[in-house]
């Protein structure tokens, strides 16, 4: 079913002119590894402060409040660009469970990012309340820290798997 | 010049023929450059979207710079070891590609801009450390800017012609 979805778009008249430019994948991951370069350092900053491993100079609700649409911007900025991607070259990634692995760890990650906005914006005080929620912190952003690194590594690994 | 042999002699040390011939271990060193590398450009755009005054403008820059330098320093040492790791690996074929030395240049260039900024853009740091910078200071965030975009473009454009 997906193969032959594969080969359907592989020979689609945008696919093949995708395929024929040959600057067209470097340029379209040029981008695309922009914008997980400013979505990575933006969760980080705010996963370092939970993790307690740095004390940033303005309270963490603020800090999230500011990253919220350059996360977003650069969510929506991976996701068209990975499709430019996956169109051009539609088995290399649909047929490639190191891809599948990767946007389930992106659904993940975005997931978590929310429910960590949702949080901070009903209460900027959430995560530093008690010692539970402070753990709780610790144990999430470690999650992000890892999943984060996963994806880099993932996206990677699509070429030679 | 004798750089050829030193290149070749350099390649068929016994690391990098094993980094050449392993299946798995070009493919690990090459994630944790683009993870390091992936950090350091993170780190030193949003340094300069608020030198542009783009991002962050309610903050001083002195203070984001201060909070995103350790990222930047600690990620380039790293992205640096696993660059020279691969480079060593394939010495004659990188040293002869055109992207290769177009990324290295674009590097020289950054690290240029960065210490003009660091010399001159800096001055009179108090009067625009809360708000717009000058235009020099700008500049250099614009060049920055345009130099880590190029060095992420050559760096892809040579996996594209190094296989």
């Amino acid at each position: 079913m997906i193969k032959e979805f594969c080969d359907w778009l592989t020979n689609t008249p945008l696919s093949i002119a995708f395929q024929s430019a040959d600057w067209f994948v470097p340029l379209v991951q040029t981008v695309h590894i922009i914008a997980i370069a400013i979505l990575l350092v933006s969760v980080y900053v705010i996963s370092f402060r939970l993790v307690g491993m740095t004390h940033g100079s303005q309270p963490l609700a603020t800090t999230m409040a500011k990253s919220t649409p350059w996360i977003w911007t650069m969510l929506c900025v991976l996701l068209t660009t990975g499709i430019l991607l996956t169109i051009t070259e539609p088995a290399r990634e649909l047929l490639n469970w190191v891809f599948r692995l990767k946007m389930l760890m992106v659904l993940m990650l975005a997931g978590i990012i929310a429910l960590l906005q949702w949080r901070l914006r009903r209460n900027p005080d959430y995560w530093t309340e008690s010692a539970g929620r402070r753990l709780a912190g610790r144990a999430v952003g470690l999650l992000v820290l890892i999943i984060g690194a996963c994806i880099v590594t993932a996206g990677r690994w699509i070429a030679y798997v | 010049m004798a750089l050829q042999p030193t290149l070749a002699w350099l390649q068929d040390l016994p690391l990098p023929t094993q980094i050449r011939e392993s299946e798995w271990l070009f493919p690990t060193i090459e994630t944790l450059h683009v993870f390091a590398l992936v950090l350091v450009v993170g780190s030193i755009i949003t340094v300069d979207l608020r030198l542009l005054g783009w991002a962050n403008r309610d903050r001083p820059f002195s203070q984001l710079a201060r909070e995103m330098l350790p990222w930047t320093w600690t990620a380039f040492v790293v992205a640096a070891i696993a660059g020279g790791l691969m480079f060593t690996s394939k010495a004659v074929v990188y040293f002869g590609n055109i992207p290769f030395r177009i990324k290295m240049l674009c590097m020289l260039l950054a690290g240029m801009n960065m210490l003009w900024f660091h010399w001159t853009g800096t001055r009179n740091l108090a009067t625009w450390d809360a708000s717009l910078p000058p235009p020099r200071a700008r500049f250099a965030g614009a060049a920055s800017l345009l130099l880590w975009g190029s060095i992420v473009a050559a760096g892809r454009w040579i996996g594209f012609t190094t296989n």
